[in-house]
């Protein structure tokens, strides 16, 4: 027999777990039996597991991503045998360090935190594990004319900066902030729902979307006349009705479309505004922060939680293929031929990967397969990572200070980044791109030998399909745009360069696993968001294959190190089975 | 019939006139007062060189209503529409053509010349927006509901829609809820690979919009060309020109009994304790009136015609920030001979509707060009020859044209319309010659309408032809601003009937219907003597 007999073999968290402290409440053991149960009959004995059957879990999550790592820990929580499989030699996915030349350790991919959930932070005790955030202190726009813009944690300061461009900006300033902290506290709630299934039509699934009617009746007109067009405008025209001041315009609008193949002139872009004002709402200003060892700090602290439920992980594992018989996920194979089985299958891996790849598609329906085809999955953005001998001289602000001890953005207006975007819309990398820049090292000195530096950057646009030629030749041209870009700003860099790491949308594709070099796992465009992500009738996690779920950025509420996929997978994954077993 | 009056509309354009002719029907004493010396707004005939009757403004109909046709009895009041077919003859790179027929069958032949594949699609590209277009139709004929506390019937009425939405099946159903937000680019590639049938299928949905077929939401357009297409008569010129439509609209509210003065200008609306008594003329004379209706767009209405003290300071911000940037320009001409077309026609009729955007990428990057406040290097041009279908607008043997360019910004970053008319006149010239050659050899006169002439010569602020952007952040609930999306306005007995209001732009009918029983079931709730008191300027 299977999973059934034995003891709980589980190394309860520290804390006992309290269904209304978590929400995600732990099922009454024995746990997932029941679904084993319902599947006995094609499983006992025979089966398709004739062959190299190894060991028998409850959950077997793909890919140690931070929402499989979430996903993970809380299934292990609940009680569940859990194992993660883990295509590369560390686990973190995008939320990783590595030291990629020696003494200088990257976060190679994404490099700043504040969305993860406050939740997952509490039930997982995240710093017991070495979770620490160093806040950013400021954000700096050094402009083309010499000037610069900054602002700052200190109200009053960052009020006489923008001052020195416009008062009524200054003085606009702290009401955005705080009606996009108000609105964003709207969406908060709906982050760890589960959206609710329009395709069934049935009540319950109706009830949902009038009880978010309800949440809405409690907001004032200003906030829900905010939201709603937030939900429909571009960046920039939402910007344009707070303020006049280019470069304020064109560093707030850059958050609205991070990570998207839009401008700043495409509507919809003010919601991925919001989507990274989420993650201001517990802080005063700008929650934004370092985490202390590089982004795999999370990761790690995350996979040491998940170990301490029980949980096991297993790198250098790629799966070939998940098993399904009968429309049922039976396990997984890994590349090597190893069959591990489990009674639940969850894959962090993006929505393409996960049914294009790791699946037939004779086993899901036609339509649904033309669904995810159509997922608009294209990434937009690149990486440049610099092992610097000192650190960087801005022109317009020189010496060293809090403006390299927080985000450096080159966005001197809408029309920089608008512009950007109109060449990757054609099919090439961006000539002036936009930058988000950051120095870690400044505050964390774990990051880089003594009085070195490691320099990360954000670039946009990058577009995964180039026009003309490949990646693997443009790939260096691309690195010296980018660095060219910031030179003209900050002269001395190149003389500073000791290594260079340069990431293409190819080159995340490809190590990370990113189909298209999404960061987040599929456009964050409204037509793939909330019920409709990744398509509509499958946005609660579940999937046309019985017993095979989603918990990565490809599920709601989408990308960014946030950790909401796995937590709203895990609640679910548990839930389905007590459903089934009543 | 002459004072007291119950309502005065201001403004006489197609949808002004709607209501007005609703409202008199329902036995409310009506005027109409309208600045031009005609009513009918942009639906103008005029005579641009003697004998040829262009279309000044709009050029053809669609979406309009036909609860607004049957009800005021248009085609007996002279209404005759003439169907566009092939609907248009769309003019790729190489000259390479491709015409979309009102029949699936015919434009699904025509499709197998340019690819199998794109065949074979365009029969459910076609049903389905089709029926998606019939699925949303009701929502066109009500008030948008109240955001912040939708009434049960509200709330029913759209659930009832996404049920049947819902009922055409999974497939039909996801790509439905995924329509209003997709861009045309994105839309569009997953159904079909000729380059030529997306742009022209593309810039049906972009007319008079100032995105480009990459801009999120622009699918959305695609609903309302396929509103014209659904109810039934589908694309069509208007015999003796769009001013005809006009007359007729005119008749039917004139024989309903409501009275329209011409070449008449409102200075103001006259409110007193946060209500609207009645509007006072340039000339000084005030009419007093139960209601005031504002077919004028929002902008027009609140920030010019109205005291802006009688508005809260949020409102206000919100109507300034509604966006009414116009981006087409109008060409009209007078030729004396049909253009060569350069492709055969093996005896078919010469066509009457041709379209000069060979791809989606040709529409994006004219439509970069405006983003940065210039206009478009190599625009889209939608050309119209009604005089092909109908020989009453031109002298015999001879034709009018009329030539919709796009992009041309409101706002230019460098210079003034005043001073680039000329310029812009070249470039659309420019470019037809170089599709239709030999075209200016026999032109005779040339009307260039810019934005800026547009706004001027309608009233419509920014040169806008739906008076108001038709995106997503401006419809439905949104428009013309959230809060205020039933007609009604922050003034008492001030009402909007004009494209500003829900559905939007385009020769509809259906703002003016929805305003005018908006205003019915206000009026039955009003006490007869407070009225009166108003009615009669105590």
């Amino acid at each position: 027999m299977l999973v059934v007999q034995g003891p709980p073999r589980v190394q309860r968290s520290r804390f006992p777990v309290q269904a209304d402290e978590i929400k995600l409440d732990s099922p009454p053991l024995p746990h997932a039996r029941h679904l084993e149960q319902r599947n006995g009959a094609s499983r006992d004995g025979q089966g398709g597991f004739r062959t190299g059957v190894g060991r028998t879990y409850d959950a077997i999550v793909i890919g140690a991503g931070h929402n499989g790592l979430v996903c993970a820990a809380y299934l292990g929580r609940a009680g569940w045998k859990v194992l993660v499989v883990e295509r590369r030699h560390v686990v973190g996915g995008a939320a990783v360090t590595e030291e990629v030349y020696p003494g200088f350790r990257f976060t190679v991919a994404s490099y700043v935190c504040s969305l993860l959930r406050p939740e997952i932070i509490r039930d997982l005790d995240l710093p017991a594990h070495g979770f620490q955030v160093i806040p950013q202190e400021s954000t700096f726009t050094p402009l083309p004319d010499g000037r610069y813009l900054l602002r700052t944690g200190d109200e009053q300061q960052t009020y006489r900066e923008i001052g020195k461009f416009s008062r009524e900006d200054a003085e606009a300033y702290p009401r955005y902030g705080r009606l996009m902290a108000k609105v964003a506290k709207l969406v908060k709630p709906i982050l760890t729902m589960t959206p609710p299934d329009v395709g069934s039509m049935s009540l319950s699934e109706l009830r949902k979307l009038l009880t978010l009617n309800r949440q809405i009746r409690d907001v004032t007109d200003e906030e829900l006349h905010t939201f709603l067009k937030l939900m429909t405008m571009s960046s920039a025209d939402y910007l344009d009705g707070w303020f006049e001041t280019d470069a304020l315009k064109g560093t707030i609008c850059t958050s609205g479309i991070i990570g998207t193949f839009l401008g700043p002139r495409s509507p919809g872009t003010a919601y991925v505004l919001m989507h990274h004002y989420m993650g201001e709402i517990d802080g005063a200003y700008r929650s934004w922060g370092y985490v202390r060892g590089g982004m795999g700090a999370v990761s790690n602290a995350i996979a040491s939680a998940a170990r301490q439920t029980g949980v096991e992980i297993r790198t250098s594992a790629p799966v070939r293929r998940i098993l399904v018989e009968d429309g049922k996920a039976l396990g997984v194979e890994l590349e090597d031929g190893e069959r591990i089985r489990a009674i639940v299958v969850v894959s962090n891996a993006d929505p393409k990967r996960t049914f294009l790849k790791l699946l037939e598609p004779e086993n899901l329906p036609r339509d649904f397969v033309r669904a995810i085809q159509n997922y608009n999955i294209e990434g937009s953005s690149g990486k440049v990572n610099l092992a610097l001998s000192g650190l960087p001289e801005f022109t317009a602000l020189p010496g060293d200070g809090p403006h390299l001890r927080g985000a450096v953005s080159i966005s001197p207006s809408v029309e920089y980044v608008e512009r950007a975007y109109d060449d990757a819309k054609y099919g090439r990398f961006s000539r002036r791109p936009f930058i988000d820049i950051c120095v870690p090292s400044t505050l964390d000195p774990t990051l880089a030998p003594p009085g070195k530096h490691v320099l990360s950057m954000f670039v946009q646009y990058a577009p995964y399909t180039l026009r003309n030629g490949t990646w693997d030749d443009q790939r260096e041209a691309f690195g010296d745009a980018v660095i060219d870009t910031l030179a003209e700003y900050a002269p001395n860099l190149r003389g500073l360069i000791e290594h260079e790491q340069v990431l293409s949308p190819l080159d995340l594709e490809r190590v990370f696993g990113l189909t298209g070099g999404n960061i987040f796992h599929g456009e964050l465009t409204q037509d793939q968001l909330f019920f409709l992500r990744p398509v509509a009738g499958w946005s609660q996690y579940r999937t046309p294959i019985k017993n095979l779920f989603l918990c990565g950025s490809g599920a709601h509420p989408g990308g960014g190190v946030m950790g909401a996929s796995g937590y709203n997978a895990a609640r679910e994954i548990v839930g389905n089975g007590r459903r089934r077993r009543a | 019939m002459s004072g007291p009056w119950d309502v005065v509309i201001v403004g006489g354009g197609h949808n002004g006139l709607v209501c007005a002719a609703y409202l008199a029907r329902a036995g409310q004493r009506v005027l109409v007062i309208e600045q031009r010396p005609v009513a009918g707004g942009p639906l103008l005939t005029q005579e641009i060189a003697p004998g040829f009757l262009s279309s000044t403004g709009a050029d053809v109909i669609g979406p309009l209503r036909p609860e607004v046709v049957r009800d005021l009895e248009l085609t007996r009041h002279g209404l005759e529409l003439l169907p566009i077919d092939p609907t248009v003859v769309a003019i790729g790179d190489d000259s390479t053509t491709l015409r979309l027929w009102r029949t699936v069958e015919q434009t699904q032949e025509e499709l197998r010349r340019h690819s199998a594949r794109d065949a074979a699609a365009y029969p459910t590209f076609h049903e389905f927006l089709m029926g998606l277009a019939e699925a949303l139709d009701p929502i066109l004929l009500r008030a948008p509901p109240d955001v912040q506390s939708p009434t049960w019937a509200d709330q029913i009425a759209l659930l009832r829609r996404a049920l049947r939405l819902r009922r055409r099946g999974m497939d039909a159903f996801r790509s439905a809820l995924r329509l209003p937000v997709q861009s045309l680019h994105r839309l569009l590639d997953e159904w079909f690979e000729t380059d030529l049938l997306k742009a022209t299928l593309a810039f049906d949905a972009l007319i008079g919009t100032c995105r480009g077929p990459w801009s999120p939401g622009t699918a959305f357009g695609l609903l309302r060309h396929y509103a014209g297409v659904a109810n039934g008569q589908g694309w069509a010129f208007v015999k003796g020109g769009m001013g005809s439509f006009a007359r007729a609209v005119m008749a039917a509210a004139g024989g309903a009994g409501a009275t329209i003065r011409t070449g008449t200008r409102v200075r103001r609306i006259m409110t007193e304790d946060g209500r609207a008594t009645g509007v006072e003329l340039t000339d000084g004379e005030r009419i007093h009136s139960k209601v005031v209706v504002s077919n004028a767009d929002p902008k027009r209405t609140f920030l010019d015609l109205v005291d802006p003290a009688e508005l809260d300071a949020d409102f206000l911000s919100q109507v300034r920030a509604y966006n009414t940037n116009g981006c087409v320009a109008k060409v009209n001409i007078a030729l004396e001979e049909l253009p060569r077309f350069p492709w055969r026609e093996d005896g078919r009729p010469p066509p009457s509707h041709v379209r000069i955007a060979p791809s989606m990428e040709f529409i994006e990057r004219a439509y970069d060009d405006a983003k940065y406040g210039g206009f478009s290097q190599a625009p889209v041009l939608d050309v119209f020859l009604p005089s092909v279908v109908d020989p009453s607008v031109a002298p015999r043997g001879k034709h009018v044209m009329s030539v919709l360019a796009q992009y041309a910004p409101y706002h230019l970053r460098e210079g003034t319309w005043n001073a680039r008319r000329e310029d812009l006149a070249g470039r659309v010239m420019d470019r037809l010659e170089e599709r239709l050659p030999g075209i200016r050899a026999r032109i005779r006169t040339t009307e260039v309408l810019t934005p800026l002439d547009i706004e001027r010569t309608f009233g419509m602020t920014g040169g806008h032809i739906y008076h108001g952007e038709m995106t997503l952040d401006q419809l439905f609930v949104m428009r013309p601003v959230p809060g205020w999306a039933r007609y009604r306005t922050p003034i008492d007995a001030l009402y909007l009937c004009g494209s500003g209001a829900h559905p939007g732009g385009g020769i509809t009918g259906a703002p003016g219907y929805n305003a005018a029983r908006a205003i019915m079931s206000d009026l039955k709730r009003i006490p007869r003597g407070a009225v009166a008191a108003h009615a009669m300027g105590l």
